[in-house]
C-alpha cells in the first residue's frame, strides 16, 4: 500500500509538472487552435495529477488505518509510523493552504508526499512493537501529532522560500500569496504547533522522567528549531519584507534543523538519549 | 524606531542566536554534560540577562503590552525561565540561604518490599538526606503485556511464534513436528531427588523466568527443553530448534504508603507517566531490583519552581495561538459579519 501511494504521489507530481509546462507552452503559441487542443490536453493531465495525487492520499490512509489495526494502537512510536502519518497528512495539509490560506505549491506538496514515504517503504524497520512504559501516555499522541503537523507547514514555509530565493517575486495565480508572503504566513500557521509539541514533549518529559527539561540532544534540537522560527519572528519584525531574501534563508535554515531533530538525532550514534527508541 | 529599541532588538536576536548555538553544542556533548555546561556560572548570567531582556522588551516595546497575545508569548517566557532558575540547584541553594527553605532538589530513595524509609541520596554528591515522612512499599511488582510469546527457529531458518498457552499443542508443520508449552516458572531452580535433577518454582525471593517446552517429532520422538528469559538464544549442539522466550514489560508499579507520625497520610500507586506529589515532592518511579524484584528505586523531586513553568508554559500557549491563529480567525469572522 505504502509503495502505491508512493507511485501514485510521484505519477501526480511529474504529471501535473507535465501539464503546467503544455499550459505553458500552448499558451505561448502562435498557431492559436493546435495552442487550445494542448492547452486542454495540459488540462486533462493536470486533472489526472489531480486524480493520482487523491489516489495516493487514500492508499496512505488505508495504510495507516491498516497499521494503526495492526500495532493496537495510534501508530506514531518509530520512525516508519512517524514517516507514514507525514505521508498520509500532506494531502490535506496542501488542500487546507490552497483553500483557506491562499498558498500555493500543490505540486511540491505531492513531491513531499513521495519524499516522506519513501523511508517509511523503503528504509525504516516495520516491525510491529509494543508500547514499552514510558509512551503509556495520553500525552503521546497529541505530542507527536502536533509536530508532524507542524513539520509539513515547515516544509511548505522552506519550499515556499526556495521558490523566493530562486527569484520567484510573485505567483502565477492570483489567488495564491507571494512566495515570500507564503513563507511567513505557513510560518505562522506551523509554529504555535511547534510550540504546542514542545510544551507537551515538557510536560510529559515531567510526568515520565521527573523533569521538564533533561538536556537530552532531541530536546536540544527540537529547542534550536524552535528558537530558529523565533529568530526569524524578529529579523522580519526588524528588517520587513526588505531582507526578504535572509527571511527565506531563516526558513531554510528552520527545517534543515528540523530535518536534523527528526532523523539525525534518532538514527546517529552520534546522540544518544532518552529519545532513542524512536528508530 | 528609535536607537534604544533597535539596540534592545539586536541583542535580543543575537542572544537567540547564541542560545541556537549552545542547543547545538550541547546536543553533541550529551545531557549528562549539557545539564553541566547550562548550569554553569558563564550560563547562569545568559539566562538572567536573556530574563531581563525580556522584561526590558515588554517594557520599552508599547506593541508587546498593546498586543495580547505578544505580551502573553514575551511574559510566558519570562516565567519559564524564571521558574527554571528558581527550581534549578542554584535556586535551592539560593532559597537556603535567603529564605531558610532547605529542600532536597532531586535525588533517589531505594525501598525494601515491606519496609519503610526517609533517606533520600542526592544526585550529584554523596550527600545522604531525610524526608519528613517516611514511604512505605507495600509492593513492588512488574506488570508484562498478554500474551507472551515462544520464538522457535529450526536450523534451516524458519521461525515460528507461539502464545505462552499452557497444554496447548501447536503444529509446526507436517515434516517438523508439534510444540507443547508444559510448565511456566517464574523462578526456575533445580532440585536433586535421589539421581534425577527436579526443576520447581521456588516461592523465594528472586527471578528465574523459564518456561518447560517439549516439542514431538513426527516419528513420535519428545524432547523436553527448558527456556529461560535471562539466556535467549541458548542453543545445544544436538538441538534442532533456538527457542527464546520474550516478554515484554507493560508496566513498573510501586505500591506505596506515606507515613508520617506513624499514621499513614497517603496512599498510592506509582507507576511510569504517573508520579505522586506529597510534601513539596514528587515521586517517580525510577528503577527496581531487577535480579529478585524485591525493591523499587524512587526519584524524588522537589516541587519548585514548576507552577512558575506550568504557568509560563500556559501563557506561550496562549500567546501563540492567540496571535497566530485565534485573532486572525476572529478578525476574518468580523469582516464577514461586517
Amino acid at each position: 500500500m505504502i509503495y502505491i501511494a508512493i507511485a501514485a504521489y510521484l505519477l501526480a507530481f511529474v504529471t501535473s509538472m507535465l501539464a503546467f509546462i503544455i499550459r505553458l507552452f500552448a499558451t505561448n503559441m502562435l498557431f492559436r487552435r493546435i495552442g487550445r487542443i494542448l492547452y486542454l490536453f495540459g488540462w486533462v493531465l493536470y486533472l489526472f495529477g489531480r486524480i493520482l495525487y487523491l489516489f495516493g492520499f487514500a492508499f496512505a490512509v488505508f495504510a495507516y488505518g491498516y497499521r494503526w489495526y495492526d500495532v493496537r494502537h495510534v501508530p506514531l512510536q518509530n520512525l516508519f509510523e512517524v514517516f507514514l502519518c507525514l505521508g498520509m497528512i500532506c494531502y490535506p495539509v496542501s488542500w487546507f493552504c490552497r483553500r483557506v490560506l491562499h498558498v500555493g505549491g500543490r505540486c511540491s506538496d505531492m513531491l513531499i508526499g513521495a519524499i516522506v514515504l519513501f523511508p517509511a517503504g523503503f528504509i525504516f524497520n516495520a516491525q510491529p512493537q509494543r508500547l514499552p512504559p514510558a509512551l503509556q501516555s495520553w500525552l503521546f499522541v497529541p505530542h507527536v501529532a502536533v509536530y508532524a503537523l507542524s513539520y509539513i507547514f515547515m516544509a511548505k514555509a522552506a519550499l515556499q522560500a526556495v521558490r523566493q530565493l530562486a527569484g520567484q517575486a510573485s505567483n502565477p495565480d492570483e489567488e495564491l500569496l507571494p512566495p515570500e508572503e507564503a513563507t511567513y504566513r505557513m510560518i505562522c500557521v506551523g509554529f504555535p504547533l511547534l510550540t504546542l509539541g514542545l510544551i507537551l514533549g515538557s510536560w510529559w518529559g515531567k510526568l515520565a522522567w521527573g523533569d521538564y527539561w533533561g538536556w537530552d540532544p532531541k530536546e536540544l534540537w527540537s529547542l534550536a528549531s524552535w528558537l530558529v522560527y523565533v529568530g526569524y519572528f524578529h529579523f522580519r519584525y526588524m528588517f520587513g519584507t526588505k531582507r526578504s531574501r535572509i527571511n527565506s534563508a531563516w526558513a531554510i535554515i528552520g527545517m534543515l534543523v528540523i530535518v536534523i531533530t527528526l532523523l539525525w538525532v534518532n538514527l546517529s550514534q552520534l546522540f544518544p538519549g532518552l529519545h532513542s527508541y524512536a528508530t | 524606531m528609535n536607537r534604544f529599541k533597535r539596540a534592545v532588538l539586536w541583542i535580543g536576536l543575537a542572544l537567540i542566536i547564541l542560545l541556537i548555538f549552545m542547543s547545538v553544542y550541547g546536543a553533541f556533548i550529551g545531557a549528562g554534560r549539557a545539564k553541566s555546561f547550562f548550569n554553569s556560572l558563564p550560563l547562569s548570567i545568559y539566562w538572567i540577562t536573556l530574563i531581563l531582556l525580556l522584561i526590558v522588551g515588554i517594557l520599552v516595546f508599547r506593541r508587546l503590552i498593546s498586543i495580547p497575545g505578544l505580551l502573553f508569548i514575551h511574559a510566558g517566557c519570562v516565567l519559564i525561565l524564571a521558574g527554571a532558575v528558581w527550581g534549578s540547584q542554584a535556586g535551592h541553594k539560593m532559597q537556603k540561604k535567603i529564605f531558610g527553605i532547605d529542600k532536597i532538589p532531586v535525588g533517589q530513595m531505594a525501598i525494601f518490599e515491606g519496609e519503610s524509609e526517609n533517606r533520600v541520596a542526592l544526585e550529584n554528591d554523596d550527600e545522604v538526606r531525610e524526608l519528613p515522612f517516611y514511604l512505605k512499599l507495600k509492593d513492588f511488582r512488574i506488570e508484562y503485556y498478554k500474551p507472551e510469546y515462544l520464538y522457535i527457529q529450526n536450523r534451516g531458518g524458519k521461525s515460528w511464534r507461539i502464545p505462552v498457552e499452557i497444554n496447548t499443542e501447536f503444529s509446526l508443520g507436517d515434516n517438523i513436528g508439534t510444540v507443547r508449552i508444559v510448565r511456566k516458572f517464574e523462578n526456575f531452580k533445580i532440585k536433586i531427588e535421589g539421581d534425577n535433577r527436579v526443576p520447581y518454582d521456588d516461592p523465594q525471593p528472586g527471578s528465574n523466568p523459564a518456561l518447560e517446552v517439549e516439542i514431538q517429532s513426527p516419528d513420535g520422538q519428545i524432547a523436553t527443553n527448558y527456556v529461560f528469559e535471562r539466556f535467549p538464544g541458548h542453543i545445544h549442539a544436538e538441538d534442532r530448534f533456538l527457542l527464546s522466550y520474550k516478554r515484554v514489560i507493560s508496566d513498573y508499579i510501586s505500591e506505596l504508603q506515606i507515613i508520617r507520625n506513624d499514621e499513614v497520610v497517603a496512599e498510592k500507586n506509582i507507576e511510569v507517566n504517573h508520579p505522586f506529589h506529597f510534601g513539596g515532592y514528587h515521586f517517580y518511579q525510577h528503577s527496581y531490583d531487577d535480579q529478585a524484584g524485591q525493591y523499587t528505586i524512587l526519584m524524588v523531586v522537589s516541587d519548585t519552581g514548576v507552577t512558575i513553568v506550568y504557568a509560563g508554559y500556559l501563557m506561550l500557549c496562549v500567546g501563540v495561538f492567540w496571535h497566530f491563529w485565534l485573532r486572525h480567525i476572529f478578525k476574518a469572522k468580523k469582516a464577514d459579519g461586517d
